[in-house]
């Protein structure tokens, strides 16, 4: 008798915590999906006084939307194009750093690099996507190289202020204590920019979408920008949103669960202002 | 141990952003005994932190040489400075434990240094969370965690109120009895100097020359309330008051 009492107890409360689980997470949420409410609200009023089959209504997507998720043909092709930004990023990351530390700590590097980072931030992504095809053709190796030509400038200039910002008293007291680059890098660098990383990180992520998109229409035969081309073809201007927008809900998972959640994790030092 | 400092006829001249040339050390010579610690005092901007910036690898001399005698092949140098200059995204006994990894000495003494400043329980908060004096604890556990040679103060005790300095100048001389580095200790609180100091070196004009060396003669451990360091105190500072003029 106690036992299963307590068991029920123990169930409810379980159910009780979830459910306010669930709550914080859509009270926290809220604003969030208000806006897309009113967005898509819009959509809806414009769609009903064109009446065109150029601007569909939200059921005409809602329907595309579930085809294409149903087929399991959003989760391969999202699929694709996620593996490819996340490797040209890694890329860019890698040579963003390189770069931006070595034009915060030294002023020849900075000169040197200076000419090149304004170069790489004024030509179009469209540049590099079209280059790259010419060059790689058909193959990861392009949409890769293009994503890390097109995202590292911007990426290497957000580092490069985020080293800058680095209070000199530790870069000495790190000089002091005789740290190895290997340990600056670890300790010092990383930890202290890591907010201009995120930010970096995060803007990277939507100049590499753009570019890794047109890639796809231009020369490859899977991914988002590929089912987004062959939408166009057919005139379905339903299936273009409806892709957009669900690589657009991949992406809020992405910044939700990922990078807020490492962002919190890895300022759990910070010391929150009291008002 | 039997690690020392010396000062070998250091010139170090400071160039200006505007290209003046603002001479502040000619022909300076210092001996730093093993086990001694050795007070600068002197006016502001007269160059008693740029000699441990020199002893700390910070600067270069222009001409002469800075020599520090060490068991090890790599003299450790630790330094405590005027803010606790901790990486706030580590906790207390990590912050210790880079420096320890990167002097490689024992990874033990970590703790151990935590313990010997009152932390023991913080090992795993956040220097944030933690407060002026506790911060500056965890600075002087890391500078004697790295088994040092040589030990740089920079004004190590003047952001804090004086209640948390008096504890920290006492658990300062603690962790000098026990280890005996050699050191120096930039200062403008005289009492302190006096204090903590073997000798204290008064510095004056510029460049900066030696204006007189003051014996402290008195074993460790010392009592803060001893009348000599009282007397030394009116002595350095009438010094003090009479250059200024």
């Amino acid at each position: 008798m106690t036992l299963l009492s307590e068991r029920l107890l123990a169930r409810r409360a379980r159910r009780t915590a979830s459910r306010a689980a669930v709550a914080a997470l859509l009270a926290r949420l809220a604003p969030a999906l208000l806006v897309c409410a009113l967005v898509a609200a819009a959509w809806q009023v414009m769609a009903a006084r064109w009446a065109s089959p150029l601007v569909p209504g939200l059921a005409d997507i809602g329907a595309e939307l579930k085809a294409i998720t149903l087929s399991g043909d959003a989760a391969v092709q999202i699929g694709t194009t996620l593996g490819r930004i996340v490797l040209g990023m890694a890329l860019a990351f890698v040579a963003a750093f390189a770069v931006g530390l070595a034009s915060a700590r030294n002023r020849f590097a900075r000169a040197f690099f200076e000419p090149a980072l304004l170069l790489g931030l004024t030509v179009p992504g469209l540049v590099w996507a079209l280059l790259c095809v010419i060059w790689f053709g058909l193959s990861l190796r392009t949409s890769v190289v293009a994503i890390a030509v097109g995202v590292a400038p911007a990426l290497a200039i957000t580092i490069a202020q985020g080293i800058e910002a680095v209070d000199p008293q530790l870069v000495e007291a790190a000089h002091v204590f005789r740290l190895s680059f290997a340990d600056r890098l670890r300790y010092l660098w990383l930890p202290a920019t890591l907010p201009f990383l995120l930010g970096g990180l995060r803007l990277g992520f939507s100049l590499a979408w753009k570019v890794v998109v047109l890639v796809e229409v231009f020369g490859l035969s899977t991914g988002v920008g590929y089912a987004l081309n062959s939408a166009f073809i057919s005139q379905n201007v339903a299936a273009v949103i409806a892709w957009t927008v669900a690589f657009a809900a991949v992406v809020a998972v992405i910044e939700y669960g990922l990078f807020q959640v490492v962002e919190r994790r890895l300022t759990r030092w910070k010391r929150r202002a009291l008002v | 141990m039997s690690s020392f400092l010396r000062f070998r006829h250091v010139d170090k001249t400071f160039v200006r952003p505007d290209g003046t040339r603002e001479p502040v050390l000619r022909d300076f010579s210092l001996d730093v005994s093993p086990g001694e610690l050795v007070a600068l005092v002197g006016p502001s901007g007269i160059g008693k932190s740029t000699l441990l910036h020199l002893v700390a690898g910070l600067e270069r001399p222009d001409a002469g040489t800075v020599e520090i005698e060490s068991a090890h092949p790599d003299p450790r140098v630790g330094m405590v400075f005027q803010q606790p200059r901790l990486f706030d995204w580590l906790d207390v006994a990590d912050n210790i434990a880079v420096a320890v990894k990167a002097a490689s000495a024992d990874i033990k003494r970590a703790r151990q240094m935590l313990s010997a400043v009152g932390l023991a329980g913080h090992a795993g908060a956040y220097p944030l969370s933690l407060s002026g004096g506790q911060r500056q604890r965890v600075a002087l556990a890391r500078a004697f965690a790295i088994q040092p040679d040589i030990v740089l103060l920079d004004e190590p005790f003047s952001a804090l109120d004086e209640l948390t300095a008096r504890r920290l100048r006492l658990l300062l001389q603690e962790l000098w009895r026990d280890q005996e580095p050699s050191g120096l200790l930039v200062t403008h609180n005289t009492l302190e100097a006096a204090f903590l100091a073997d000798r204290v070196v008064v510095l004056a004009g510029k460049p900066a020359r030696i204006e007189r060396i003051i014996d402290v003669r008195d074993t460790r451990p010392r009592d803060a309330e001893s009348p000599l360091f009282f007397d030394l105190h009116r002595e350095i500072l009438a010094m003090l008051e009479r250059g200024a003029i």
